[in-house]
């Protein structure tokens, strides 16, 4: 069976090119919803919830809690499947 | 063209409480079964603390607080330690932002916009800092601004110092920042009651949002 990975990448926030990663919201290795709460990021001001692609297993990707990640960038994946 | 938003005052009312009541609020309109709401409160003596926060920055013991009054309470938005209590106008719009465009920094801008009309009309000139969250106004900050956005909806907001405790503020290092702290009273001689503020920063919120507000009540939008 074919097995598809779904990347996780930082959202389009409007006129915000940089983000703060806070933290996980789901371990790596587990298996995560469409749309479940992955991860928080945040600017000065605000704290934004990234939800998952995709349903199926999630792994992290080399970043940190404090990490400046930009838009677009690929913080983890969803190995999509049952 | 404007659009339709509710507002629902709590009055006066505990932190955790209203906390509570955002949450359930945040979901309700995630799941479109409300639309846009902005809730104002004027809240009991309480340090919040954000995700990022430390209690490193609170500068009195626990037994201080309990004399005094104030309670601590953790709370999932970004930023540091800050002070709510009476004097305080507290906003906290639950706003679709897919509607908006989805652009956080501009809702951002729209809340401190909203505040910086606000104070003119009380003859205050303020200003944002780059890099320096919140409204600035006579050398101080006088209103702090952090929002959390789930689904593209938001919670948390805004609270302005209308005529706020130096003596509560005096407490902590506000946001993990040397700043001075100001409070309209300090910088207007015309008087500033929480209802007229209040009344004046809706009128300024529609403008800005292009809302017409329609007044509910807790019975309307709660569970």
């Amino acid at each position: 069976m074919e097995r598809k990975e779904e990347a996780i990448r930082i959202p389009d926030l409007g006129e915000v090119d940089e983000v703060r990663l806070v933290g996980w919201l789901a371990a790596s290795g587990s298996r995560v919803e469409l749309d479940q709460d992955l991860l928080e990021v945040e600017t000065e001001k605000t704290t934004f919830v990234i939800p998952s692609p995709a349903t199926g297993r999630l792994t992290h990707g080399e970043v940190s809690d404090g990490d400046i990640v930009r838009r677009g960038d690929v913080v983890g994946v969803i190995e999509a499947g049952e | 063209m404007s659009s339709r938003a509710a507002h629902l005052d709590l009055g006066r009312a505990p932190y955790a409480g209203v906390l509570d009541l955002q949450r359930e609020l945040h979901a309700r309109r995630c799941r479109d079964s409300i639309g846009d709401l902005v809730i104002t409160v004027e809240h009991d003596p309480v340090f919040t603390v954000g995700r990022t926060g430390s209690l490193d920055h609170l500068l009195v013991a626990h037994e201080t607080l309990t004399r005094e009054g104030i309670t601590l309470c953790e709370v999932e938005r970004g930023g540091d330690i800050t002070y709510h209590g009476p004097g305080q106008l507290v906003v906290y719009p639950i706003v679709d932002l897919r509607q908006r465009g989805r652009d956080v920094k501009r809702f951002i801008a729209e809340l401190e916009e909203t505040t910086i009309r606000t104070l003119r009309r009380w003859e205050i000139a303020a200003e944002r800092r780059t890099g320096y969250p919140g409204v600035w106004a006579g050398g101080g900050k006088i209103a702090s601004i952090g929002v959390y956005v789930k689904q593209w909806v938001t919670r948390h907001g805004l609270a302005l110092n209308v005529d706020i405790s130096r003596e509560h503020f005096a407490m902590i290092r506000p946001c993990g920042l040397d700043v001075e702290i100001r409070s309209m009273v300090d910088l207007s001689s015309r008087r500033a009651s929480m209802d007229e503020v209040r009344d004046v920063f809706l009128a300024e919120l529609a403008d800005v949002f292009g809302w017409t507000f329609e007044t509910t009540c807790l019975s309307e939008v709660a569970g």
